[in-house]
């Protein structure tokens, strides 16, 4: 009998046993599965905040020095 | 050990749903849960003078996290090998109010190639995909 193979790609939902998943490239550029998360904008949306100005982020945060990492 | 450092005002939250996707797929009573959960206590009763630290607005790994900030955990250290892990936070405005909200927690530099750093976890809630 032949098995039917689904092509996924980068971005594409699947439901596995009622939970969904996205399909996500690996740091090594291989595709795996990865739960869905909640995008911020939607978090963001629901609680009624809004981005933050430049003014405010470098008044609270301007001071300290980055370190390179991320 | 970070220095002292004068308190930040600013209040921060942590919504559930977040929580969850990031910590709530920890094995639970692993080291790193555990890790998280006592960091998340110190950040909710110390939030103006826990060591955050601005994110780079354009990362190594290709990240974009402007108007970010970062905390390393165990919070107090700061070497990859005494705080391997990590929490992302953006600062937001809540009703006029300055608020940092959660984005991400996880590893700083996995060494498992499926596993990706906090900040492309960050970056991946903000903008959609990992960089």
């Amino acid at each position: 009998m032949a098995t039917a193979v689904k092509s996924l790609h980068v971005g594409e939902l699947v439901d596995v046993d009622g939970r969904r998943y996205e399909v996500v490239p690996d740091a090594e550029g291989d595709l795996t599965l990865e739960p869905t998360i909640t995008p911020m904008a939607e978090l963001d949306r629901r609680r009624g905040a809004k981005p933050a100005s430049q003014e405010d982020f470098d008044r609270l945060f301007g001071h300290l020095p980055t370190d390179g990492e991320g | 050990m970070a220095g002292r450092r004068d308190p930040i005002d600013v209040r921060v939250e942590i919504d559930d749903e977040v929580w969850t996707e990031e910590v709530g797929r920890l094995r639970e009573r692993s080291p790193v849960r555990a890790q998280a959960e006592k960091a998340r206590r110190e950040i909710e009763t110390h939030p103006t003078t826990v060591p955050w630290q601005p994110c780079e607005k354009d990362g190594p790994q290709g990240t974009q996290l402007a108007d970010c900030v970062k905390l390393y955990v165990p919070i107090g250290q700061e070497g990859a090998s005494a705080a391997p892990y990590g929490f992302v936070f953006a600062l937001r405005k809540v009703e006029g109010v300055l608020v940092l909200r959660m984005l991400a927690f996880g590893e700083r530099h996995p060494t498992n190639p499926r596993t990706h750093p906090v900040y492309s976890r960050a970056h991946r809630r903000l903008h959609g995909r990992y960089p």
